[in-house]
Protein backbone atom coordinates (compact mmCIF):
# COMPACT_ATOMS: atom_id res chain seq x y z
CA UNK A 1 0.00 0.00 0.00
CA UNK A 2 1.14 3.73 -0.08
CA UNK A 3 2.35 5.48 2.80
CA UNK A 4 0.37 8.43 3.46
CA UNK A 5 1.28 11.55 5.95
CA UNK A 6 -0.77 14.25 6.93
CA UNK A 7 1.23 17.42 5.67
CA UNK A 8 1.41 20.47 8.65
CA UNK A 9 -1.67 21.67 8.82
CA UNK A 10 -1.15 25.37 9.07
CA UNK A 11 1.23 24.91 6.49
CA UNK A 12 -1.83 23.73 3.98
CA UNK A 13 -4.22 26.10 5.92
CA UNK A 14 -1.65 29.16 4.55
CA UNK A 15 -1.89 27.21 1.27
CA UNK A 16 -5.69 27.34 0.89
CA UNK A 17 -5.81 30.92 2.12
CA UNK A 18 -7.21 32.31 -1.07
CA UNK A 19 -10.24 29.89 -1.74
CA UNK A 20 -13.39 30.31 0.20
CA UNK A 21 -15.63 26.99 -0.73
CA UNK A 22 -13.54 23.37 -0.56
CA UNK A 23 -14.73 19.87 -1.72
CA UNK A 24 -13.13 16.89 -0.02
CA UNK A 25 -11.91 13.74 -1.84
CA UNK A 26 -10.68 11.19 0.42
CA UNK A 27 -9.81 7.43 -0.79
CA UNK A 28 -11.30 4.29 0.92
CA UNK A 29 -7.87 2.24 0.38
CA UNK A 30 -4.16 3.37 1.04
CA UNK A 31 -5.03 6.53 2.93
CA UNK A 32 -7.80 5.17 5.06
CA UNK A 33 -5.74 2.42 6.30
CA UNK A 34 -3.27 5.06 6.75
CA UNK A 35 -5.62 7.46 8.59
CA UNK A 36 -4.99 10.31 6.18
CA UNK A 37 -7.64 10.40 3.73
CA UNK A 38 -10.82 8.27 5.75
CA UNK A 39 -13.91 9.59 6.80
CA UNK A 40 -12.66 11.05 10.06
CA UNK A 41 -9.41 12.60 8.58
CA UNK A 42 -12.15 14.22 6.25
CA UNK A 43 -14.49 15.44 8.76
CA UNK A 44 -11.56 16.79 11.14
CA UNK A 45 -10.72 18.40 7.82
CA UNK A 46 -13.70 20.17 7.71
CA UNK A 47 -13.66 21.44 10.89
CA UNK A 48 -10.62 22.81 10.49
CA UNK A 49 -11.48 24.79 7.18
CA UNK A 50 -14.83 26.01 8.78
CA UNK A 51 -13.29 26.95 11.86
CA UNK A 52 -11.34 29.36 9.29
CA UNK A 53 -14.20 30.70 8.33
CA UNK A 54 -14.25 28.63 4.90
CA UNK A 55 -17.17 26.72 3.36
CA UNK A 56 -17.03 22.29 2.86
CA UNK A 57 -20.00 21.83 0.23
CA UNK A 58 -18.85 18.63 0.48
CA UNK A 59 -16.93 15.28 0.80
CA UNK A 60 -16.68 11.69 -0.58
CA UNK A 61 -14.64 8.71 -0.24
CA UNK A 62 -14.40 7.11 -2.64
CA UNK A 63 -13.51 3.18 -3.19
CA UNK A 64 -10.06 3.90 -4.90
CA UNK A 65 -8.68 7.14 -5.52
CA UNK A 66 -5.86 6.06 -7.96
CA UNK A 67 -8.46 4.47 -10.20
CA UNK A 68 -9.23 7.33 -12.37
CA UNK A 69 -12.37 6.19 -14.49
CA UNK A 70 -14.03 4.50 -11.29
CA UNK A 71 -13.79 8.07 -9.13
CA UNK A 72 -15.09 9.91 -11.79
CA UNK A 73 -18.32 8.29 -12.24
CA UNK A 74 -18.36 8.43 -7.82
CA UNK A 75 -18.01 11.91 -8.33
CA UNK A 76 -20.78 12.42 -10.54
CA UNK A 77 -22.95 11.83 -8.49
CA UNK A 78 -21.87 14.65 -6.56
CA UNK A 79 -21.66 17.28 -9.26
CA UNK A 80 -23.64 20.25 -7.33
CA UNK A 81 -21.11 20.51 -4.52
CA UNK A 82 -18.36 19.80 -6.68
CA UNK A 83 -19.14 22.98 -8.94
CA UNK A 84 -19.85 25.25 -5.83
CA UNK A 85 -16.63 24.55 -4.23
CA UNK A 86 -13.78 26.65 -5.47
CA UNK A 87 -10.69 24.35 -4.97
CA UNK A 88 -10.79 20.73 -4.22
CA UNK A 89 -8.82 19.17 -1.48
CA UNK A 90 -7.87 15.36 -2.06
CA UNK A 91 -6.85 13.36 0.95
CA UNK A 92 -5.11 10.54 -0.74
CA UNK A 93 -1.63 9.73 -2.27
CA UNK A 94 -0.15 11.87 -5.12
CA UNK A 95 -1.83 9.60 -7.37
CA UNK A 96 -5.60 10.13 -6.16
CA UNK A 97 -4.87 13.83 -6.34
CA UNK A 98 -3.88 13.17 -9.74
CA UNK A 99 -7.08 11.52 -10.55
CA UNK A 100 -8.95 14.56 -9.54
CA UNK A 101 -6.91 17.13 -11.55
CA UNK A 102 -7.27 14.41 -14.66
CA UNK A 103 -10.94 14.82 -13.75
CA UNK A 104 -11.65 18.38 -13.39
CA UNK A 105 -9.29 20.39 -15.64
CA UNK A 106 -10.26 23.15 -14.73
CA UNK A 107 -10.83 23.12 -10.66
CA UNK A 108 -7.93 23.90 -8.55
CA UNK A 109 -6.80 20.82 -6.81
CA UNK A 110 -4.87 20.44 -3.76
CA UNK A 111 -2.90 17.80 -1.87
CA UNK A 112 -3.41 17.46 1.93
CA UNK A 113 -1.14 14.48 2.57
CA UNK A 114 2.70 13.72 1.38
CA UNK A 115 3.09 10.44 -0.18
CA UNK A 116 5.95 8.97 1.35
CA UNK A 117 6.67 4.89 0.44
CA UNK A 118 5.00 2.02 -0.45
CA UNK A 119 4.92 -0.06 2.51
CA UNK A 120 4.20 -3.07 4.55
CA UNK A 121 1.29 -2.54 7.61
CA UNK A 122 3.17 -4.73 10.10
CA UNK A 123 1.48 -3.13 13.22
CA UNK A 124 -1.65 -1.28 13.14
CA UNK A 125 -0.82 2.66 11.36
CA UNK A 126 2.97 1.29 11.35
CA UNK A 127 4.46 1.20 8.09
CA UNK A 128 7.77 -0.52 7.10
CA UNK A 129 9.23 -0.09 3.41
CA UNK A 130 10.38 -3.44 2.23
CA UNK A 131 9.83 -2.57 -2.33
CA UNK A 132 11.16 0.25 -3.83
CA UNK A 133 9.64 -0.38 -7.21
CA UNK A 134 12.99 -0.50 -8.89
CA UNK A 135 11.35 -2.89 -11.59
CA UNK A 136 13.85 -4.92 -11.73
CA UNK A 137 13.71 -7.39 -8.54
CA UNK A 138 16.40 -9.57 -7.28
CA UNK A 139 14.84 -10.93 -4.19
CA UNK A 140 15.23 -14.07 -5.68
CA UNK A 141 18.94 -13.91 -5.33
CA UNK A 142 18.74 -12.61 -2.04
CA UNK A 143 16.51 -14.94 0.61
CA UNK A 144 13.55 -12.72 -0.33
CA UNK A 145 14.72 -9.60 1.64
CA UNK A 146 15.28 -6.88 -0.64
CA UNK A 147 18.70 -5.24 -0.42
CA UNK A 148 17.35 -2.07 -2.82
CA UNK A 149 15.64 -1.46 -0.31
CA UNK A 150 16.00 -2.17 3.14
CA UNK A 151 20.03 -1.11 2.90
CA UNK A 152 20.18 2.72 2.57
CA UNK A 153 23.01 2.22 0.32
CA UNK A 154 21.29 -0.55 -1.77
CA UNK A 155 24.38 -2.70 -1.97
CA UNK A 156 24.05 -6.21 -3.99
CA UNK A 157 26.80 -7.64 -2.71
CA UNK A 158 27.17 -7.85 0.67
CA UNK A 159 27.20 -5.50 3.62
CA UNK A 160 29.39 -2.18 4.04
CA UNK A 161 32.16 -1.71 6.49
CA UNK A 162 29.13 0.39 8.13
CA UNK A 163 27.43 -2.57 10.02
CA UNK A 164 27.99 -2.72 13.45
CA UNK A 165 27.01 -5.75 15.87
CA UNK A 166 24.52 -6.92 13.23
CA UNK A 167 22.99 -3.07 12.70
CA UNK A 168 23.17 -0.41 10.08
CA UNK A 169 25.42 2.75 9.83
CA UNK A 170 22.55 5.19 8.84
CA UNK A 171 20.72 3.72 12.34
CA UNK A 172 20.97 1.33 15.25
CA UNK A 173 17.01 0.70 15.10
CA UNK A 174 17.52 -0.70 11.53
CA UNK A 175 19.23 -4.28 11.29
CA UNK A 176 21.80 -4.50 8.32
CA UNK A 177 19.81 -5.77 5.46
CA UNK A 178 22.83 -7.95 4.17
CA UNK A 179 23.10 -9.12 8.26
CA UNK A 180 19.42 -10.31 7.72
CA UNK A 181 20.30 -11.82 4.19
CA UNK A 182 23.34 -13.69 5.35
CA UNK A 183 21.25 -15.51 8.73
CA UNK A 184 18.55 -16.59 6.28
CA UNK A 185 20.45 -17.79 3.55
CA UNK A 186 22.69 -19.55 6.23
CA UNK A 187 19.31 -20.96 7.61
CA UNK A 188 18.02 -22.29 4.31
CA UNK A 189 21.58 -23.54 3.50
CA UNK A 190 21.61 -21.05 0.35
CA UNK A 191 24.90 -19.30 1.47
CA UNK A 192 26.26 -20.09 -2.14
CA UNK A 193 24.09 -17.50 -3.59
CA UNK A 194 25.69 -14.74 -1.62
CA UNK A 195 28.62 -15.59 -3.18
CA UNK A 196 27.41 -14.87 -6.59
CA UNK A 197 28.55 -11.28 -8.03
CA UNK A 198 25.26 -9.56 -8.13
CA UNK A 199 25.81 -7.28 -11.55
CA UNK A 200 25.04 -3.10 -11.61
CA UNK A 201 21.48 -2.81 -11.10
CA UNK A 202 19.67 -1.92 -14.91
CA UNK A 203 18.40 1.10 -13.28
CA UNK A 204 16.09 1.85 -16.71
CA UNK A 205 13.56 -0.08 -15.59
CA UNK A 206 12.95 2.09 -12.90
CA UNK A 207 12.85 5.26 -14.93
CA UNK A 208 9.47 7.21 -15.22
CA UNK A 209 6.83 8.36 -16.36
CA UNK A 210 5.65 4.59 -16.19
CA UNK A 211 2.88 2.95 -18.31
CA UNK A 212 1.82 -0.63 -18.57
CA UNK A 213 0.17 -1.89 -21.38
CA UNK A 214 -3.58 -2.69 -21.90
CA UNK A 215 -4.49 -5.48 -22.90
CA UNK A 216 -5.66 -4.05 -25.99
CA UNK A 217 -2.19 -2.29 -26.58
CA UNK A 218 -0.55 -6.12 -25.72
CA UNK A 219 -2.74 -7.58 -27.97
CA UNK A 220 -1.62 -4.71 -30.73
CA UNK A 221 1.78 -5.37 -30.30
CA UNK A 222 1.42 -9.20 -31.02
CA UNK A 223 -0.08 -8.48 -34.14
CA UNK A 224 2.54 -6.19 -35.22
CA UNK A 225 5.22 -8.49 -34.74
CA UNK A 226 3.52 -11.50 -36.03
CA UNK A 227 3.50 -8.86 -38.64
CA UNK A 228 7.09 -8.86 -39.18
CA UNK A 229 7.65 -12.67 -39.04
CA UNK B 1 60.05 1.88 -7.70
CA UNK B 2 56.27 2.40 -8.37
CA UNK B 3 54.04 1.07 -5.22
CA UNK B 4 52.60 -1.26 -7.42
CA UNK B 5 56.37 -2.49 -8.02
CA UNK B 6 57.51 -2.16 -4.01
CA UNK B 7 54.44 -4.10 -2.78
CA UNK B 8 54.72 -7.28 -6.04
CA UNK B 9 58.25 -6.80 -4.82
CA UNK B 10 57.35 -8.06 -1.29
CA UNK B 11 58.94 -5.20 0.44
CA UNK B 12 56.83 -4.18 3.43
CA UNK B 13 55.38 -1.11 2.75
CA UNK B 14 53.94 2.04 4.25
CA UNK B 15 51.24 4.07 3.33
CA UNK B 16 49.34 6.95 5.06
CA UNK B 17 46.27 9.45 4.52
CA UNK B 18 45.84 13.03 3.06
CA UNK B 19 42.83 14.19 4.18
CA UNK B 20 41.82 17.04 1.97
CA UNK B 21 40.66 20.75 3.66
CA UNK B 22 37.32 21.88 3.74
CA UNK B 23 37.93 24.99 1.59
CA UNK B 24 40.75 26.30 -0.66
CA UNK B 25 43.38 26.86 1.69
CA UNK B 26 45.63 24.00 1.07
CA UNK B 27 48.87 25.42 2.77
CA UNK B 28 48.58 22.55 6.01
CA UNK B 29 48.01 19.63 3.03
CA UNK B 30 51.25 21.16 1.73
CA UNK B 31 52.91 21.29 4.47
CA UNK B 32 52.55 17.39 5.62
CA UNK B 33 53.06 16.50 1.95
CA UNK B 34 56.37 17.75 2.48
CA UNK B 35 56.98 15.90 5.62
CA UNK B 36 55.86 12.97 4.11
CA UNK B 37 57.77 13.11 0.94
CA UNK B 38 60.42 10.34 0.57
CA UNK B 39 59.09 8.28 3.69
CA UNK B 40 55.90 6.48 2.21
CA UNK B 41 55.38 3.91 -0.82
CA UNK B 42 52.18 5.80 -1.31
CA UNK B 43 49.44 8.38 -0.38
CA UNK B 44 46.13 8.08 0.60
CA UNK B 45 43.73 10.67 -0.83
CA UNK B 46 40.29 10.51 1.30
CA UNK B 47 37.24 11.17 -1.18
CA UNK B 48 34.98 13.17 0.95
CA UNK B 49 35.82 11.47 4.06
CA UNK B 50 32.75 10.61 6.43
CA UNK B 51 30.32 12.28 3.83
CA UNK B 52 31.64 15.58 4.74
CA UNK B 53 32.10 17.62 1.60
CA UNK B 54 36.24 18.69 0.60
CA UNK B 55 38.17 19.50 -2.21
CA UNK B 56 37.74 16.42 -4.68
CA UNK B 57 40.23 13.36 -4.35
CA UNK B 58 41.11 13.64 -8.16
CA UNK B 59 42.43 17.30 -7.53
CA UNK B 60 44.13 16.73 -4.91
CA UNK B 61 45.78 13.60 -6.07
CA UNK B 62 47.11 15.76 -8.64
CA UNK B 63 48.78 17.81 -5.91
CA UNK B 64 50.11 15.00 -4.07
CA UNK B 65 52.21 14.07 -7.59
CA UNK B 66 53.32 17.55 -8.18
CA UNK B 67 54.67 16.84 -4.67
CA UNK B 68 57.14 14.26 -5.17
CA UNK B 69 54.72 11.45 -3.56
CA UNK B 70 52.47 8.56 -4.92
CA UNK B 71 48.75 8.67 -4.81
CA UNK B 72 46.03 6.47 -4.03
CA UNK B 73 43.15 7.81 -5.04
CA UNK B 74 40.40 6.76 -2.70
CA UNK B 75 37.16 6.67 -4.77
CA UNK B 76 33.76 6.21 -3.52
CA UNK B 77 29.91 5.10 -5.08
CA UNK B 78 28.30 7.60 -3.13
CA UNK B 79 28.46 10.77 -4.85
CA UNK B 80 28.76 9.78 -8.67
CA UNK B 81 26.79 7.73 -10.74
CA UNK B 82 28.18 5.17 -13.06
CA UNK B 83 28.97 7.60 -15.70
CA UNK B 84 30.65 10.01 -13.22
CA UNK B 85 32.98 7.29 -12.14
CA UNK B 86 34.48 6.04 -15.19
CA UNK B 87 34.71 9.58 -16.34
CA UNK B 88 36.96 10.72 -13.26
CA UNK B 89 38.64 7.08 -13.66
CA UNK B 90 39.59 7.95 -17.07
CA UNK B 91 40.34 11.47 -16.24
CA UNK B 92 42.71 10.30 -13.06
CA UNK B 93 44.52 7.98 -15.82
CA UNK B 94 45.44 10.57 -18.04
CA UNK B 95 46.50 13.18 -14.60
CA UNK B 96 49.13 9.82 -14.20
CA UNK B 97 47.54 8.14 -10.86
CA UNK B 98 47.74 5.01 -10.94
CA UNK B 99 46.05 3.84 -8.00
CA UNK B 100 42.75 3.46 -7.20
CA UNK B 101 41.23 2.47 -3.76
CA UNK B 102 37.31 1.22 -4.26
CA UNK B 103 34.78 2.17 -2.01
CA UNK B 104 31.03 2.04 -1.30
CA UNK B 105 31.57 5.24 0.84
CA UNK B 106 29.61 6.25 4.14
CA UNK B 107 26.40 7.40 3.91
CA UNK B 108 25.39 10.79 3.12
CA UNK B 109 23.33 10.53 6.66
CA UNK B 110 27.09 10.95 8.51
CA UNK B 111 28.38 14.22 6.71
CA UNK B 112 27.72 17.56 7.07
CA UNK B 113 25.49 17.60 3.40
CA UNK B 114 22.70 15.14 5.07
CA UNK B 115 19.73 16.24 2.90
CA UNK B 116 21.83 15.03 0.00
CA UNK B 117 20.64 12.37 -2.48
CA UNK B 118 23.11 9.42 -2.24
CA UNK B 119 24.11 7.97 -5.35
CA UNK B 120 25.20 4.42 -4.93
CA UNK B 121 24.10 3.78 -8.57
CA UNK B 122 27.09 0.65 -8.42
CA UNK B 123 28.82 -0.65 -5.34
CA UNK B 124 32.46 -1.29 -4.26
CA UNK B 125 32.45 -5.02 -5.76
CA UNK B 126 31.16 -3.59 -9.01
CA UNK B 127 33.76 -0.67 -8.81
CA UNK B 128 36.66 -2.80 -8.62
CA UNK B 129 35.06 -4.86 -11.93
CA UNK B 130 34.39 -1.65 -13.76
CA UNK B 131 38.62 -0.64 -12.75
CA UNK B 132 39.26 -4.44 -14.86
CA UNK B 133 37.11 -3.36 -17.73
CA UNK B 134 38.50 -0.12 -18.28
CA UNK B 135 42.55 -1.47 -17.53
CA UNK B 136 41.08 -4.02 -20.32
CA UNK B 137 39.68 -0.60 -22.69
CA UNK B 138 36.32 -1.54 -21.98
CA UNK B 139 33.54 0.98 -20.75
CA UNK B 140 31.07 -0.95 -18.58
CA UNK B 141 28.63 -0.68 -21.27
CA UNK B 142 31.39 -2.91 -23.75
CA UNK B 143 32.10 0.08 -25.46
CA UNK B 144 35.50 -0.02 -26.60
CA UNK B 145 37.80 3.04 -25.20
CA UNK B 146 40.26 4.99 -26.88
CA UNK B 147 43.59 4.57 -24.70
CA UNK B 148 42.93 2.07 -21.93
CA UNK B 149 43.79 2.70 -18.29
CA UNK B 150 46.39 1.01 -16.38
CA UNK B 151 45.06 0.94 -12.88
CA UNK B 152 46.64 -0.94 -9.69
CA UNK B 153 43.06 -1.85 -7.64
CA UNK B 154 42.89 -1.81 -4.02
CA UNK B 155 40.07 -2.30 -1.82
CA UNK B 156 39.12 -2.36 2.04
CA UNK B 157 38.22 -4.74 4.76
CA UNK B 158 36.68 -4.71 7.95
CA UNK B 159 38.52 -7.94 9.86
CA UNK B 160 37.24 -7.28 13.20
CA UNK B 161 33.13 -6.48 12.25
CA UNK B 162 30.52 -8.79 13.35
CA UNK B 163 29.41 -10.69 12.35
CA UNK B 164 32.45 -11.16 10.82
CA UNK B 165 31.52 -13.95 7.68
CA UNK B 166 29.05 -11.70 6.00
CA UNK B 167 32.19 -9.49 5.62
CA UNK B 168 34.56 -12.33 4.80
CA UNK B 169 32.21 -12.85 1.63
CA UNK B 170 32.22 -9.73 1.05
CA UNK B 171 36.25 -9.69 0.48
CA UNK B 172 36.28 -12.94 -1.63
CA UNK B 173 33.92 -11.20 -4.14
CA UNK B 174 36.43 -8.33 -4.14
CA UNK B 175 39.11 -10.59 -4.77
CA UNK B 176 37.61 -12.23 -7.35
CA UNK B 177 35.89 -8.51 -8.70
CA UNK B 178 39.90 -7.80 -9.26
CA UNK B 179 41.69 -6.54 -6.04
CA UNK B 180 44.76 -6.25 -6.19
CA UNK B 181 45.50 -5.11 -2.32
CA UNK B 182 43.00 -4.59 0.40
CA UNK B 183 43.73 -1.61 2.90
CA UNK B 184 42.07 -2.85 6.40
CA UNK B 185 39.55 -0.90 8.99
CA UNK B 186 41.66 0.46 11.84
CA UNK B 187 42.87 -3.62 13.94
CA UNK B 188 44.52 -3.28 17.54
CA UNK B 189 44.21 -6.69 18.46
CA UNK B 190 47.15 -8.67 16.59
CA UNK B 191 46.10 -12.06 17.26
CA UNK B 192 43.08 -12.02 15.95
CA UNK B 193 44.33 -9.69 13.15
CA UNK B 194 46.42 -12.80 12.79
CA UNK B 195 43.72 -14.62 12.42
CA UNK B 196 42.21 -12.61 9.60
CA UNK B 197 45.19 -12.94 7.80
CA UNK B 198 44.98 -16.69 7.88
CA UNK B 199 41.83 -16.75 5.65
CA UNK B 200 43.29 -13.89 3.67
CA UNK B 201 46.82 -15.49 2.90
CA UNK B 202 44.30 -17.78 0.94
CA UNK B 203 44.07 -15.11 -1.91
CA UNK B 204 46.85 -13.99 -4.25
CA UNK B 205 46.16 -10.53 -2.91
CA UNK B 206 48.65 -8.19 -0.75
CA UNK B 207 46.85 -6.79 2.62
CA UNK B 208 48.32 -3.88 4.38
CA UNK B 209 46.83 -3.28 7.79
CA UNK B 210 45.00 0.09 8.84
CA UNK B 211 46.31 1.44 11.91
CA UNK B 212 44.79 4.58 13.76
CA UNK B 213 46.57 6.62 16.16
CA UNK B 214 45.24 6.75 19.51
CA UNK B 215 45.41 10.35 21.32
CA UNK B 216 43.65 9.01 24.60
CA UNK B 217 41.53 7.02 26.16
CA UNK B 218 38.74 8.68 25.96
CA UNK B 219 39.49 8.57 21.92
CA UNK B 220 39.47 4.50 22.37
CA UNK B 221 36.42 4.39 24.11
CA UNK B 222 34.85 6.75 21.16
CA UNK B 223 35.87 4.21 18.58
CA UNK B 224 34.73 1.30 20.12
CA UNK B 225 30.87 2.80 20.78
CA UNK B 226 30.76 4.58 17.92
CA UNK B 227 33.08 3.86 14.80
CA UNK B 228 31.61 0.57 13.64
CA UNK B 229 34.31 -2.30 12.78
CA UNK B 230 37.02 -0.75 15.28
CA UNK B 231 37.72 -2.36 19.05
CA UNK B 232 40.62 -1.29 21.01
CA UNK B 233 41.09 -3.80 23.46
CA UNK B 234 40.80 -2.84 27.20
CA UNK B 235 44.28 -3.39 27.67
CA UNK B 236 45.60 -0.69 25.19
CA UNK B 237 42.81 1.84 26.98
CA UNK B 238 44.29 0.82 30.33
CA UNK B 239 48.30 1.83 28.95
CA UNK B 240 46.46 5.32 27.43
CA UNK B 241 45.05 5.69 30.85
CA UNK B 242 47.81 5.13 32.51
CA UNK B 243 50.09 7.28 30.51
CA UNK B 244 47.96 10.07 32.46
CA UNK B 245 47.14 13.20 29.28
CA UNK B 246 50.13 14.79 29.10
CA UNK B 247 51.97 11.65 27.77
CA UNK B 248 48.61 10.03 25.95
CA UNK B 249 49.73 11.11 22.55
CA UNK B 250 53.18 10.01 22.57
CA UNK B 251 52.02 6.42 24.34
CA UNK B 252 49.28 6.54 21.18
CA UNK B 253 52.47 6.88 18.84
CA UNK B 254 54.54 4.28 20.47
CA UNK B 255 51.67 1.97 20.38
CA UNK B 256 51.33 2.65 16.30
CA UNK B 257 54.93 2.03 16.30
CA UNK B 258 55.10 -1.10 18.24
CA UNK B 259 51.96 -2.32 16.10
CA UNK B 260 54.41 -2.03 13.30
CA UNK B 261 57.53 -3.63 13.88
CA UNK B 262 55.29 -6.64 15.00
CA UNK B 263 53.49 -6.46 12.13
CA UNK B 264 56.19 -6.65 9.93
CA UNK B 265 58.90 -8.45 12.21
CA UNK B 266 56.64 -11.23 12.19
CA UNK B 267 55.37 -10.66 8.46
CA UNK B 268 51.89 -11.26 9.64
CA UNK B 269 50.86 -8.41 6.09
CA UNK B 270 52.23 -7.10 3.57
CA UNK B 271 52.25 -3.69 4.91
CA UNK B 272 50.47 -0.82 7.26
CA UNK B 273 48.74 2.02 6.02
CA UNK B 274 48.91 5.14 9.27
CA UNK B 275 45.35 7.12 9.60
CA UNK B 276 46.40 9.81 11.36
CA UNK B 277 43.33 11.82 10.79
CA UNK B 278 44.99 15.31 11.54
CA UNK B 279 47.96 14.64 13.02
CA UNK B 280 49.68 13.59 9.66
CA UNK B 281 53.10 15.91 11.25
CA UNK B 282 53.35 12.80 13.00
CA UNK B 283 53.56 9.80 11.21
CA UNK B 284 56.95 10.35 10.51
CA UNK B 285 57.87 10.19 14.54
CA UNK B 286 55.74 6.96 14.23
CA UNK B 287 58.19 5.31 11.06
CA UNK B 288 60.93 6.45 13.15
CA UNK B 289 60.33 4.63 16.66
CA UNK B 290 59.09 1.61 14.24
CA UNK B 291 62.55 1.69 12.63
CA UNK B 292 61.51 2.10 8.97
CA UNK B 293 63.27 5.98 9.08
Amino acid sequence: MIITKKKDRSKLLKTLEGYNSFYLIGCSECASLCGTGNEEALKEMAEDLKAQGKTVTGMIVPKTGCQTLGTKVELKKDKDALDKADAIVVMSCGAGTQSAVEIYPDKAVYPSNDTSFLGNMTRFQMFDERCSLCGDCVIDKTGGICPVTNCPKGLLNGPCGGTKDGNCEVSDEIKCAWVRIYERQKKLGELDKMKEILPPKDWSAKQGPHKLYTRADAAEGDKKSKDKK
Amino acid sequence: MSFKDTLESGKFVVTAEVGPPKGTDISVMKHDMELLKGKLDAVNVTDNQSAVMRICSLAVCKLVLEHGLEPILQMTCRDRNRIALQSDLLGASVLGIRNVLCMTGDHVSAGDHKSARPVYDIESVQLLQVVNALNNGKDMSGNDLKGATSFFQGAVVTPESNPLEPQLMKFEKKVKAGANFFQTQAIYNIDKFKEFMAFARQFPVKVMAGLVVLKSAGMANFLNNFVPGIKVPQDLIDEMKAAGKEKALDTGLNITARHIRQLKDEKICDGVHIMAIGMEDKVPTILERAGLL
